[in-house]
Parts: C-alpha cells; structure tokens; sequence
C-alpha cells in the first residue's frame, strides 16, 4: 500500500528549538528587555512587506522590542512546508545578529549553524530596499534560505518603521 | 531474393510491439516530469484534492476529534491539528482548548498558544502561551468586563484589552464565561472533514506518487520498473536494427554494383 507520509496532522513532530522567545529578547538587551512594543501590518507597510515576502505575512500584527536604537524581532516565514521562527537583532540600521530560533522544516536544517547566519552580520537595506549584500546559499537549503533572507529585510524595513532609531 | 533475418524479424517485432506500449508511459513521463519541474511556478502544492475515493486510497481518515466553539454567530472548529472559522481554514494549531470573541476579535486557545484572529478568519497574531511556569492553557473565558481569561495549571490569568499582557489572579473574576464546545450544524461538520481530508493531499503529492509509480504501492514500483527497462531495450533495439539495417543496405548496395 501506499508509503506516503503525511505531516498534515503532525506539524511540530520535527520541531527543533534553538533559542527559546524569552532567552532570544535577553540575549538581544543583555538580560535587560524593554516593554514589549506592537506594529500592525496594513496599508503601505503591508504591502511592502508583501513585496519582500512574495505573499502577505503570516499574521497582521508583531511584536518587538526597541531599545536605545536597537530593536528586536521574531518573525516566521515558511521555508518548504512549515514555518521557521528567526530571531533578528537590529541596531544603526543594520543586522546585528540574525538566528533561527525554532526549525521545523525536514530537510534544509544547516541554515541554522553560524556560518551561515553570521553573513546577515553589518547588512543593511540599499535604496531599492533590498539587502545590501549576497547571501550565500545552501545546496538542499534553497527555500530555507530565501526564508531567512527575506525575514532579515523585513527586520529592517520595519525596524526603520518604527523610529526605533531615533529612541526610545 | 533476400532471405528473411528471423532472428532481425523477432527483434523487429519485439521492438515494434514493445515500443506501441511504452510509448503511453513514455509520454506520460515526459508531461508529468514538465509539470512537475514547474510545481512551484503552477501553485500544484497550493492545490488540494477532494475527490473521496483518492483521499480514502490515501488512507486520509477523519480527525479523531471535532470540537466546536460558538463565537457570537460563527463557529470556530478545531479538527485535528487545524482550525476553521465556519468553513474557512485558517491555521494549523493542535490540542483546542476553546474559543471566545473578545470585541471586534476573535480567540482561539489551544493548550499551548493562543490565536488572535480577525472576524473575517485573517491572522492577527500568534500567541504562544509564555507566562514563566504558567502551565499549559486549560481553559478559556471571558471576564464579565470582557476581558479575557484563561485558566493554566490551576492559576487564572486575565488579558489586558490588547492581549500583549497577563496577570496573575489571585480570585476568580466576577462573572466569568468559560468557553465550551457545543455540537456545530452538521452542514459545517461535513464541510469541514471534507476540507481537512482534502488539504491532506496536494496536488503535487499526487502527481509525484504517480510519476513514481507509488501510488500503486510496491506494485506500482515494479511495474514502473518493468516500463523503465522496456525504454531501455527499446533504446537498444533500435539501435541493433539500424546498425543492421545499414550492414544490409551497404551489402544490397555491394550486391548492385
């Protein structure tokens, strides 16, 4: 009979956690977090959004955290077939640290080491509004990749909409 | 006269009657690989199937359990590890605790997150259920100020009106409504297993299976296999009865002069 695996009822059962939301928001304020902040995704910034993803984000608002210029975020894009969570550090403009915090993905998991991530270290957003630098890919890794690429501009863009820069 | 080559002639038929039946799976192959290496671009994985007797071949059950919440004049239905909000699907969720309407949104908790939605089903946030040492989400009501409450490991915990914050309760609020779930008409019920049954097999699924053969199982497998290896004889076949078909033209041809 037939061999194939259905993930439709099992969606967590590859769920691999790096950093849990808690550790992530210390690590980025040195155990010291803000208040939680809120930004709605509609209008104009929805639609720029949109057009970094490829498709509407996931949900309509986010949460972050901002800080003497420094903000924090917690977005999730889709990679193949389920969402992968990435914590993404902000500061003058550009990428601090950007980590994947939950893989849920079978296949395309090396796109959590270091080695990787470490390239969205210093990038930032060129005037187009795409990031200023190439992101190496990841052979079997291709959607995985294009994931975190697009939440690392969306980080960006959205931490200049706040005015995080500027304060608090 | 030129005598007759049986054994070119048994080649020649096997070549001829071989190649009439591979050439269906031949072609077969050739448009599903096409689509297939465009899945992505065509929507084929977005594309779901509802035909019954594929879903049940797929052995694509019903979910084990279907709970119903009443929010104002909607449903909210966990079925399995999904969520509907009447007939639309909305997320991927698991473990449904219930489901209540706080203002112009909707929530919806399950046991380890809570779902902050729109009346029309749009997302608004995901909310993983964090309080440290909080427990997993038991219940869920509504404050008589509207507010909403949800019951973790034997602590009650109130929202503030934007659901950003939870504060501990020390005593029950006064008039709470907790969510329970209620039998949804049958007309919804049957909608939604017909979609949950469904969006279990993409279109894509389909066509890899059956450009594998496995959607046949390991018959499929063997079978496919089987036409592999007759494009392959063909291939040589072919090959033989052109090389022999060039030695006796040059040796007609010899004969001639």
């Amino acid at each position: 009979m037939l061999t194939l695996t259905i993930c439709w009822s099992a969606p967590a059962a590859a769920e691999s956690v790096y950093e849990t939301r808690n550790e992530f928001v210390n690590r980025a304020f040195s155990n010291s977090p803000p208040e939680t902040s809120v930004i709605w995704l509609t209008g104009e910034r929805k639609m720029n959004v949109s057009r970094l993803l490829g498709h509407d984000y996931s949900s309509l608002r986010l949460r972050y955290w901002c800080q003497a210029g420094r903000s924090a975020w917690i977005l999730e894009e889709i990679g193949k077939d389920l969402p992968i969570t990435v914590g993404v550090i902000v500061d003058n403009s550009q990428i601090k640290s950007l980590r994947v915090l939950t893989y849920r993905e079978n296949r395309g998991g090396e796109v959590v080491v270091p080695a990787f991530t470490d390239q969205f270290n210093g990038v930032r957003l060129d005037a187009n509004g795409d990031l200023n630098a190439t992101i190496n890919g990841i052979s079997g890794a291709t959607l995985s990749v294009h994931a975190l690429t697009r939440l690392g501009a969306i980080a960006l863009l959205l931490h200049g909409d706040t005015g995080c820069e500027d304060g608090p | 006269m030129a005598r007759k080559n049986p054994q070119s002639s048994t080649t020649r038929r096997l070549h001829r009657s071989i190649g009439i039946s591979a050439a269906v799976f031949a072609i077969f192959m050739i448009a599903s690989g096409l689509v297939l290496n465009h899945s992505n671009q065509l929507g084929l994985d977005q594309h779901h199937v509802s035909q019954s007797l594929l879903l049940r071949w797929y052995g694509l059950s019903e979910p084990k359990k279907l709970q119903s919440f009443a929010v104002g004049d909607q449903w909210l239905t966990f079925a399995g590890a999904q969520l509907y909000l009447d007939d639309k699907h909305v997320t991927a969720t698991s473990n449904g605790v219930g489901a209540v309407a706080s203002g112009e949104w909707l929530v919806a908790a399950s046991a380890d997150e809570l779902l902050l939605l729109e009346r029309n089903g749009s997302l608004i946030e995901r909310l993983p259920w964090g309080p440290p040492g909080a427990g997993s989400i038991v219940a869920v009501g509504r404050a008589g100020n509207g507010a909403v409450v949800v019951k973790a490991a034997g602590q009650l915990w109130l929202s503030d009106k934007d659901l950003l914050d939870w504060q501990a309760l020390e005593a029950p609020p006064a008039k709470p409504m907790w969510s329970s779930s209620e039998l949804a008409p049958e007309t919804l019920r049957q909608e939604i297993l017909q979609q949950y049954r469904g969006q279990g097999l993409s279109l894509e699924r389909l066509l890899l299976d059956t450009h594998s053969g496995r959607i046949f199982g390991t018959a499929g497998l063997l079978v496919y296999d089987l036409l592999a290896l007759a494009l392959g004889f063909l291939a040589l076949s072919g090959l033989i009865l052109w090389v022999r078909g060039r030695r006796n033209g040059q040796r007609n041809g010899n004969g001639r002069r």
